[in-house]
């Protein structure tokens, strides 16, 4: 893909119902500046998983009425980011049975908790700086049933985007109160 | 309505109707899959033909469906699924869930055999 000085951004209403037109935008956007080298159709598939989720996530949670989608290709990297000022996020720490809300308090001790498991692949969030926290996921030893049927809960969006991209971070500002989710594809992995 | 049903026995086959299988259609999915389940089905076998996305709550409501069916015995089978979004149950496991199969032929031929 060639280097876009114009961004992409776009302003989400949090409508459920206009999340396919901003895929097809989004779509479009990709394929424009894919120049000489078309996107591979397995990475056109998983951007628009992400995507799905991430505006999703806005309409279920973000209690916004807007949000800015914003894609950038830089460095070989397609980069998505939603940023709202709505509420902020909120983790249940399956480690330790509790809730966990930023901002964080500068007096929490958090550095690393698994979210879910479903008995295969543990999600799991490293946190740094209070405010910076890191989706990875973790490969659990294969079981007969996996514990997916456990909890059927919100955390399918969240393991999505992780597994679908290369990088998946939340980042909250005190300052202004935005939270903004940012999204890494490696364009040339 | 979200689901377009045909009783053959005491099994249903039930086709998705909506292309988007998102938050829109969720809780209406798992209405429709509980009261078929509720009502004496014994297999439900789900029809993603016209399905091009789905989403995670849409996922939810389906795994919704299995964990009612599951302790009255009944199963549930998923049937042309386009590839995306085979994929994206892949992506998250359940195909070790659910039995997937080609196409309804496919589905009742191992239930006939």
């Amino acid at each position: 893909m060639k280097q876009n000085p114009d961004h992409f951004k776009f302003v989400f209403n949090s409508r459920q119902e206009d999340i396919p037109a901003v895929l097809e935008r989004c779509q479009n956007y990709i394929n424009q500046n894919a120049g000489e080298n078309p996107v591979d159709i397995s990475l056109l598939s998983k951007v628009k998983w992400v995507i799905t989720e991430l505006l999703t996530n806005a309409v279920k949670h973000s209690g916004a009425d807007e949000c800015l989608l914003k894609m950038d290709v830089r460095n070989a990297q397609l980069v998505i980011e939603k940023e709202d000022n709505g509420t902020p996020l909120s983790l249940h720490d399956s480690d330790n049975e509790k809730q966990i809300a930023w901002p964080i308090q500068a007096d929490q001790t958090i550095e690393d908790f698994q979210i879910y498991h479903n008995g295969m692949d543990s999600l799991r969030v490293s946190i740094d700086n209070y405010n910076l926290a890191t989706f990875y996921t973790e490969e659990l030893p294969e079981s007969q049933m996996p514990a997916l049927l456990l909890d059927t809960s919100e955390h399918f969006g969240l393991l999505i985007i992780t597994k679908a991209s290369d990088e998946f971070i939340y980042e909250y500002n005190n300052e202004s109160g935005m939270s903004k989710f940012r999204v890494t594809f490696n364009l040339n992995a | 309505m979200i689901l377009q049903t045909t009783e053959i026995g005491s099994t249903i086959q039930a086709t998705i109707l909506p292309q988007e299988a998102n938050l829109q259609h969720a809780e209406m999915f798992k209405e429709e899959m509980i009261t078929i389940i509720a009502n004496g089905a014994k297999l439900v076998i789900v029809s993603f033909e016209n399905v091009t996305y789905i989403d995670s709550s849409f996922l939810g409501s389906l795994v919704v469906a299995l964990k009612y069916a599951m302790p009255r015995n009944v199963d549930i089978y998923l049937v042309s699924l386009k590839p995306d979004v085979k994929n994206l149950l892949t992506l998250i496991r359940m195909d070790k869930v659910f039995k997937i199969f080609k196409d309804y032929k496919q589905a009742m031929e191992t239930i006939n055999s």
